[in-house]
């Protein structure tokens, strides 16, 4: 019944020409320019090529044996997973946990959007000073603690853990929103029901919730693989240029070393490339494995 | 390839003979008085009436000006003030674009000449920025305009205007420059029983003093070599050069100048395995590192001639009102040479004109516009403005006003001292030396100074990118 | 409904949610605290409250002259809000058509949805300002063009995030509804009209935060193609921060302050869009 009144297809180009037309006119025809310009020879940013790079590919044989691209893949890699147990699973908890309570529900709702509203920027220098060597406040803290020596958060040993953990706080809260939504999707009359037949909250949730939240929760891994992929901003204010050592590189931010600080910008296009093909990628693996499903 | 290394010997060669000029008395140049801005005002504006060549303008002219002097620039009031007072005078327009110098805003005008969008007159950078559009022939060269106004920055040294890369031709009219000397908390010395160094410091010197702070539990050096090694890559290398042959960048490290880019390098590292930078130094931020020096943590500190207003505020309460300065605490804070090595003087130093005026060949075919962008530009580089944008700094001019110790700090007169007793300027040859040839050795300084890359290697590698590259 | 009475779980469960919104709450107030001490102060006291010596008003002072700020909030949310409108209507038509008509192409418009999410804007904005200028859209004097030279590259930035977010939950929508519609004789516009988008509300509400929120904080393109004083928009002041003397802390406190102001009330007023029970009420009634 449902493909008859989609049968006819007139509409669809009504449907989907205007996205398309901004979409092609303000992202695939300017990175299409990103690719071809990734084979060139670009001197300045602004500026466009005029000869091609020898072999025009040689940014692609560069990406195969940079090490950074490999230090930044591996970052990112972490990063991925970190974002979808870390990011997802802490948002998909906290909305369950709000849905489940009567009182409060809305200033919760609120309170943990709080995060992604602060620009990075600002919540790259709060990082900072949390974590800073001399009088940081955690190393204030420890020292209160008894602790003798200061721990440097930033030195190679820990700069991975103290690069995640704010990006992974920062953005459950855009999860948790994208959730909570799902949640709103459920008829109440299915809890009732289930009461009715004697399950407990936990069985509710894991028998009725989490299947009929597949679909969003897949949106959210999307999301997830794709963000981890392009995450720039606050780990970049927190550790520019890879700092220490370059062995915090992650793909956003290799891609904008090269083109900001280096000035290597046919290069830099080529990661760029690099990171929309992954991200396509990935999230094709993400779809295959979960299936999103239509009801 | 050839072509690059012409530029760079004849800039060299230019910047060295145009500088040392400078060394003597006429620093005071640099070191103009702040003349009580009140009457700076009115002065400013006679003497641009009396300049002769400024066909008035009759007004009613909308100038498109970009500069760099907005948001925290601390010229940025000073800027606005006298754009303003040029409006007021000649009843033309300003229609002021201009923006804090970063990144962004260096791809803009990068952009804008690109696509035909480009202001009518332009305060922007005299390096390898400018290298694209002075190649395209969009802005006009000061020696074109003079031909047809003669007196186009007659007050100012032709000597110390810096030439463009491109085309050794000058192009843009400076107002105030930098130089780049070490700070020096004495309060620390004092603590550590070393004395004040002086003109005649020597590279020994310094690493005797540095055990000694070191010995006393402060941090010798505040640096954070894995931000901003700048200071002491230039300097570390400025080390083994003189001023004649600082701004070559050497074949390979084979060759003398070379060798020198080595040495340079293994005495930064020799300083780090010492422990004279800070614990943190591979990991910390600029901010932070200045931040252990002002508050007495650190006891030198490589950096540039507008760090004398960073200490300054931070010794202030209110970091924008100089009236709440405390002057016990900045009286702590000096500024002296580099320590030298090898065939440097301690007292040459690296500094010059980095920015300046250019008219875009747009205004310039313009009648309108022409006569109204040559009147700008003088005005704002009149012997009555640039001192008031200049401050303790450096400008150009050739006439001199008086310094007025009253209105500078303690500090700001420490470094006029600093800067009188200096025999020479030189620019920085890491401006030559852009992009991706400084990865190996600046952003690979961490892997320098803890031994996973050699010197040698990571020169070479800087060298090789360097002279492969065809701009 | 279900019955609440203090229980052990319950307990645990206030007190985690308590935890999480001390974190989250905790960087404003920080921020906001931090936006009353002079810039040089930060670095050393920024777990302090700014009282007596530190405490100054020189950060407002100094964000209020060096931009217009009124004018800066409304081009700010003129830009915002159109740009939210704008994606909401294309990306739900869009969203639609890739749920519930079945096509050839199908799948890879859906991977071109994807594959748009992750150009990197720096890649794209100067192509983008060169087309624009040759339209003589960009750098122009009007107000009306600047504003749409701004609005246009935003919207298509954000169309992706908005279309495979909505993608997700028109999926999960009962399709019983609209074979109801259909039965009565509605087209399909008619449908998603009358049934999807009241349907599809909360999404279209989470959607429309987000769109407006990022169009908002967008530093980059605003900086590219907002030159003139008059058409300056409110992130222009995170840009204004930075020195050879360093970056001025309680100058960036002040302004992100000033930007996160509006935001919040904004999202505290969307916010009831996406309270559960509106909807479904709507719908089942």
């Amino acid at each position: 019944m449902g493909a008859n009144i989609y049968k006819n297809k007139k509409p669809l180009f009504l449907f989907l020409l205007p996205a398309f037309i901004f979409m092609i006119v303000f992202l695939y025809f300017p990175f299409f320019k990103n690719i071809v310009d990734s084979c060139m020879k670009i001197k300045q940013l602004g500026t466009s090529g005029e000869v091609w790079n020898e072999p025009w590919y040689s940014n692609y044989t560069k990406l195969l044996t940079d090490e950074n691209v490999r230090t930044s893949l591996k970052n990112t890699l972490i990063m991925t997973i970190v974002t979808i147990f870390g990011q997802v699973g802490i948002a998909l908890l906290l909305a369950l946990m709000v849905d489940n309570i009567k009182r409060g529900a809305k200033v919760f709702r609120t309170l943990f959007f709080f995060p992604i509203v602060v620009s990075a920027t600002a919540l790259g220098l709060l990082f900072n000073l949390i974590f800073l060597y001399d009088t940081g406040m955690i190393n204030q803290l420890l020292t209160m603690f008894g602790r003798q020596e200061l721990i440097d958060w930033k030195s190679e040993k820990w700069a991975l853990f103290t690069m995640m953990l704010p990006v992974m706080w920062q953005y459950v809260g855009f999860y948790f929103v994208i959730i909570v939504t799902g949640l709103n999707n459920i008829s109440e009359e299915l809890y009732e029901a289930a009461a009715i037949d004697g399950a407990t909250r936990l069985k509710r949730i894991w028998y009725i919730t989490v299947p009929l939240l597949h679909n969003v929760l897949c949106t959210c891994v999307v999301l997830a693989v794709t963000g981890s992929l392009k995450v720039f901003d606050l780990p970049w204010t927190m550790f520019p240029k890879g700092m220490p050592l370059k062995s915090t590189f992650l793909t956003g931010t290799y891609m904008y070393y090269q083109t900001m600080i280096v000035k290597d910008v046919d290069y830099g296009c080529a990661l760029a490339v690099m990171i929309v093909i992954l991200g396509v990628v990935l999230s094709r693996i993400v779809n295959a494995i979960f299936k999103e499903k239509d009801y | 390839m050839k072509m690059k290394k012409l530029t760079a010997t004849i800039l060299s060669g230019v910047m060295a003979v145009s500088l040392t000029a400078c060394g003597g008395g006429d620093n005071k140049a640099a070191d103009t008085a702040n003349s009580a801005a009140t009457d700076t005002g009115n002065k400013a504006a006679d003497s641009a009436e009396k300049a002769p060549d400024t066909e008035q303008a009759q007004g009613g002219v909308e100038l498109e000006v970009v500069t760099t002097f907005a948001g925290n620039d601390g010229n940025a009031q000073t800027y606005k003030k006298f754009y303003q007072m040029w409006e007021e005078k000649t009843g033309n327009k300003v229609e002021d674009m201009s923006a804090t110098a970063d990144d962004t805003f260096k791809v803009r005008v990068v952009t804008d000449f690109e696509t035909g969008s480009e202001p009518d007159v332009l305060f922007f950078f005299n390096g390898s920025d400018s290298n694209n559009f002075i190649d395209a022939g969009k802005v006009i060269s000061i020696e074109d305009i003079r031909a047809e106004y003669p007196d186009y920055a007659s007050n100012l040294d032709d000597g110390r205007i810096p030439k463009s890369w491109v085309d050794n031709k000058a192009y843009a009219v400076p107002v105030n420059g930098i130089w780049e000397a070490m700070f020096v908390n004495t309060e620390i010395l004092d603590a550590a029983g070393v004395a004040m160094p002086g003109a005649d410091y020597t590279w020994d010197q310094f690493t005797q003093d540095c055990q000694k702070i070191k010995d006393a539990g402060y941090t010798p050096i505040a640096a954070a070599l894995g931000d901003i090694p700048h200071y002491w890559w230039e300097f570390a290398i400025f080390n083994y050069n003189t001023p004649e042959n600082h701004l070559t960048v050497p074949e390979s490290i084979e060759d003398e100048i070379g060798k020198g880019w080595v040495a340079g390098m293994e005495d930064i590292k020799a300083l780090y395995e010492a422990g004279y930078f800070p614990e943190n130094t591979l990991s910390a931020k600029d901010d932070e590192t200045f931040a252990m020096f002002t508050e007495g943590k650190a006891a030198f500190l490589l950096d540039g001639s507008w760090k004398v207003n960073g200490i300054a505020s931070a010794c202030q309460s209110d970091p924008d009102d100089p009236s709440t300065l405390d002057t016990e605490k900045l009286s702590k804070f000096d500024v002296t040479y580099v320590p030298a090595k090898d065939g440097r003087k301690a007292t040459d130093l690296i500094g010059g004109l980095t920015s300046g005026y250019y008219i875009t060949k747009k205004a310039w075919d313009d009648p309108e516009k022409r006569a109204a962008a040559v009147d700008f530009v003088s005005y704002m580089t009149s012997d009555e403005v640039v001192p008031e944008f200049a401050q303790h700094g450096s400008s150009a001019l050739k006439n001199v006003p008086e310094v007025d110790e009253n209105v500078f700090n303690e500090l700001q007169i420490k470094s006029l001292k600093m800067v009188a007793g200096s025999t020479s300027f030189t620019g920085p040859v890491q401006d030559l030396f852009q992009g991706e040839s400084r990865v190996p050795t600046f952003d690979g300084m961490p892997e320098i100074v803890t031994g996973s890359v050699s010197a040698e290697d990571a020169v070479q590698e800087g060298l090789d990118i360097y002279w492969s590259s065809d701009l | 409904m279900k019955k609440r009475k203090f229980s052990v779980p319950m307990a645990v469960i206030y007190t985690l949610l308590c935890f999480w919104a001390l974190t989250t709450v905790y960087p404003i107030i920080w921020v906001v605290l931090n936006s009353f001490k002079a810039k040089n102060k930060i670095l050393e006291n920024s777990f302090a409250l700014p009282m007596g010596e530190l405490f100054t008003l020189a950060n407002y002072r100094k964000a209020f002259t060096n931009l217009n700020i009124f004018g800066a909030y409304k081009n700010s949310i003129f830009i915002s809000s159109m740009v939210c409108a704008i994606v909401i209507l294309l990306a739900g038509l869009a969203s639609f058509a890739l749920v519930r008509y079945h096509f050839k192409l199908k799948n890879t418009l859906y991977m071109l949805v994807v594959a748009g999410m992750m150009f990197p804007a720096f890649a794209t904005v100067i192509p983008v300002y060169t087309m624009e200028a040759s339209w003589g859209i960009a750098g122009t004097k009007n107000w009306w063009l600047s504003m749409l030279s701004v609005i246009l590259p935003q919207v298509a930035g954000n169309l992706s995030f908005a279309i495979i977010v909505l993608t997700g939950y028109i999926r999960s929508l009962p399709i019983e509804l609209e074979e109801a519609a259909f039965m009565e004789g509605c087209g399909s516009i008619q449908i998603f009209f009358k049934v999807i988008v009241p349907l599809t509300k909360p999404s279209f509400a989470t959607v429309a935060i987000f769109s407006f929120l990022w169009s908002y904080n967008d530093l980059f393109t605003q900086m590219f193609f907002l030159r003139r004083p008059d058409i300056m928009a409110i992130t222009r002041l995170l840009n204004e921060l930075t020195s050879n003397e360093g970056t001025d802390y309680g100058l960036m406190a002040a302004a992100v302050s000033l930007v996160v102001i509006p935001v919040l009330i904004v999202y505290i007023f969307m916010q009831k869009y996406i309270i559960k029970g509106m909807t479904a009420g709507a719908v089942k009634g």
